[in-house]
């Protein structure tokens, strides 16, 4: 073999490794682009579904917050507007209530509250006041309480009295404005199911 | 609500810090409500501690400033205070003493319950179950709140318990079912700050319409914070017992209740017990308390979370320590995880949810979440063993496994531990990721879990 061909099978030799070595790193080369496009896109679909995950969380809590507080805007409005209704009810009962002529059963009515009040206060001697239009009546009944006083001063209230102890010390407001404004929450509800709320 | 009407004293005899003594009263009873009226005619509202000897010893709830012996009057109305309750409450913003704060009329009751509740016949008493949702991760993963149970959370000053409490406020919610959920949220001696804080944060997040707020402000009379849980719980019942609704409570914070209590002691002058609180702070911690829970043959639940700052973060303190006796376990927030910005900074080895084996499981949560969980705080528990040593030996002294703990400390508490504020994690995702933090452990270390659920959920990393 003469030294040009020694020559040609080493460059040959050389050539095909050559070109094996560099299949062999395209084909792993190849490979891992594969593998890493795979994984990209199997990264890629995750981050996809985190966002569209996100988004519709975001999406609900927006949908609760509008939904929610436009209920309670709703639901605030009617509160308001029942209260009110239920205020006007009160002012026209007030109202009738002032111009009831008061009959024969008025007198009755202030002796059960002068009865009433002496034993809240535990005391017969007392002193009675009352309006300016029903000093007459008080006068009439006082007379079944044998250590009850009226009083000269006057009391600015629909009707009923206020009882005092004669010491002063103790008062027991009776009149109606008082029984109204003590009754007002208990019956608040019947008014507002008059108008079909809280049924 | 009475319809009678109360007799008023004008003989009062001395006025004490907030105790108002009135002279000359007969037939006043125990826990009585008063109407206090000053010389200008302005009303506040009081109860009678004590009765005897003529005498009436009223506590004064917005405070006795202005008050003068002269021309001051006292109304006993003749009934224990009331709290008008209906459904409208929801969505409500009251003070600290149950009186409209928004702007809107007083609620047309349905009914008024006395704001001392009723006693719950021990009998008749369901042991609590079920799981309630908070959406925070550490809870609901490792110190799950059940239905009817009282879990307290231990904080201590300037730590983020608030924002806590008004995330769970935000999203606690019943998983599974489709019964009807509502928080009511006590806020006591907070800051305005805070207050707004907590109204901004029910609004804007919709769950407003299903709470319940009671604000009492670090500057109202601090003798309110003594009546601002009671209307709480009395709403709560409400809403859990007649409308069968399952209720979460929020009252935080208890230590400015029992600061509350110990001035009134003090005005009293009580023999003061440890730390200067009434030696029956124990006793009426529980009156508080113990108002969670659920009934027998009623729908609704009571479920508490009371939070307390632990003075000098000592829970040795009375008032945690008092209060430990009574709740159901703790979630104790740790000053360090605070420091290094770890929010919730959940200290989970000194927090026990005592009665969490009962909500959760096969049906109500996961059948592998108390053995994840087990597992979790036992690798937890040894990741800080690890750090210790790592502090003395350094890193290099560490074995192989060691390294493993030392990075599943880091994960537990980057990952799983830490969450946004406005995160909202179901279950599932909780779950998932305290398998996360576990995949990081060889898998012979995972002994505290079953084989089959390894097979299911670890994922070597």
């Amino acid at each position: 073999m003469t030294l040009d061909s020694k020559l040609e099978t080493t460059i040959d030799k050389i050539l095909t490794q050559t070109t094996t070595e560099l299949l062999t790193t395209l084909e792993k080369t190849f490979d891992e682009c594969k593998e890493s496009l795979s994984k990209s896109s199997r990264s890629l679909e995750q981050e996809y579904d985190r966002i569209l995950d996100e988004g519709k969380k975001e999406s609900e809590k927006l949908e609760k917050q509008i939904i929610g507080s436009s209920e309670l805007e709703a639901r605030n409005k009617q509160l308001l507007l029942t209260a009110e209704s239920v205020d006007k009810v009160f002012e026209k009962a007030i109202e009738k209530i002032q111009n009831i002529k008061k009959n024969e059963n008025y007198p009755k009515l202030i002796s059960t509250l002068i009865d009433e009040s002496t034993k809240a206060l535990g005391t017969q001697e007392i002193i009675v006041l009352t309006n300016s239009k029903d000093k007459d009546v008080v006068k009439s009944v006082i007379s079944k309480f044998p250590k009850a006083e009226l009083s000269s001063e006057t009391i600015t209230c629909i009707g009923g009295v206020e009882v005092r102890s004669k010491d002063g010390t103790m008062t027991f407001n009776n009149t109606i404005d008082s029984r109204l404004e003590r009754l007002k929450p208990l019956i608040r509800k019947d008014i507002a199911t008059k108008f079909g709320i809280g049924e | 609500m009475s319809k009678h009407g109360g007799v008023q004293y004008s003989k009062i005899a001395e006025i004490k810090g907030p105790l108002v003594i009135v002279d000359d009263v007969e037939n006043a009873a125990f826990d009585e409500l008063v109407e206090i009226q000053t010389k200008d005619g302005e009303k506040r509202l009081g109860k009678v501690l004590e009765v005897g000897n003529g005498k009436a010893i009223v506590q004064v709830f917005e405070g006795t400033t202005g008050l003068s012996v002269s021309g001051t009057k006292a109304k006993f109305v003749g009934k224990v205070m009331e709290m008008p309750v209906s459904e409208e409450v929801l969505g409500r913003v009251f003070d600290g003493l149950g009186r409209p704060k928004d702007g809107l009329p007083d609620p047309i009751a349905d009914k008024f319950l006395d704001i001392n509740g009723e006693p719950m016949n021990p009998e008749q008493r369901e042991y609590p179950r079920d799981f309630i949702q908070t959406g925070v991760s550490v809870i609901d993963g490792m110190l799950t709140l059940v239905r009817g149970q009282k879990l307290p959370i231990f904080s201590g000053s300037g730590m983020s318990h608030n924002i806590l409490a008004a995330q769970i406020a935000r999203q606690a919610a019943v998983v599974g079912t489709s019964d009807e959920f509502a928080v009511v949220f006590a806020a006591i001696g907070v800051q305005y700050s805070e207050a707004e804080y907590f109204r901004r944060s029910l609004e804007e997040s919709g769950a407003l319409k299903r709470s319940v707020l009671f604000l009492n402000l670090a500057d109202d009379p601090a003798i309110e914070r003594i009546i601002t849980p009671r209307v709480a719980l009395t709403v709560a019942e409400y809403l859990a017992y007649d409308l069968g609704m399952h209720v979460l409570v929020i009252l935080t914070d208890m230590t400015n209740y029992a600061e509350a209590l110990r001035e009134i002691s003090a005005a009293r002058e009580e023999v003061p017990g440890r730390k200067g609180y009434p030696g029956y702070l124990y006793t009426d911690l529980s009156t508080i308390y113990e108002r969670a829970g659920r009934l027998r043959g009623k729908k609704g639940s009571v479920t508490q979370m009371p939070i307390l700052s632990m003075p000098s973060d000592d829970i040795t303190h009375p008032i945690p320590d008092l209060t430990g006796y009574i709740t159901e376990g703790q979630i104790v927030l740790g000053r360090d995880l605070f420091r290094q910005g770890v929010y919730p900074p959940v200290n989970i080895l000194m927090s026990l949810s005592r009665i969490m084996k009962d909500g959760i499981g096969e049906g109500r949560t996961r059948a592998d979440h108390q053995e994840i969980s087990n597992q979790n705080y036992d690798a937890y528990s040894r990741a800080q063993e690890v750090r210790a040593l790592a502090g003395i030996v350094g890193k290099a002294g560490l074995t192989g496994v060691d390294l493993k703990y030392l990075g599943f400390g880091d994960e537990f508490e980057k990952n799983f531990l830490s969450q946004a504020i406005d995160e909202n994690r179901t279950i599932e995702e909780t779950l998932s990721l305290l398998w996360k933090a576990v995949s990081l452990l060889p898998k012979n270390e995972l002994t505290k879990v079953k084989d089959k659920y390894i097979e299911q959920h670890y994922k070597e990393r």
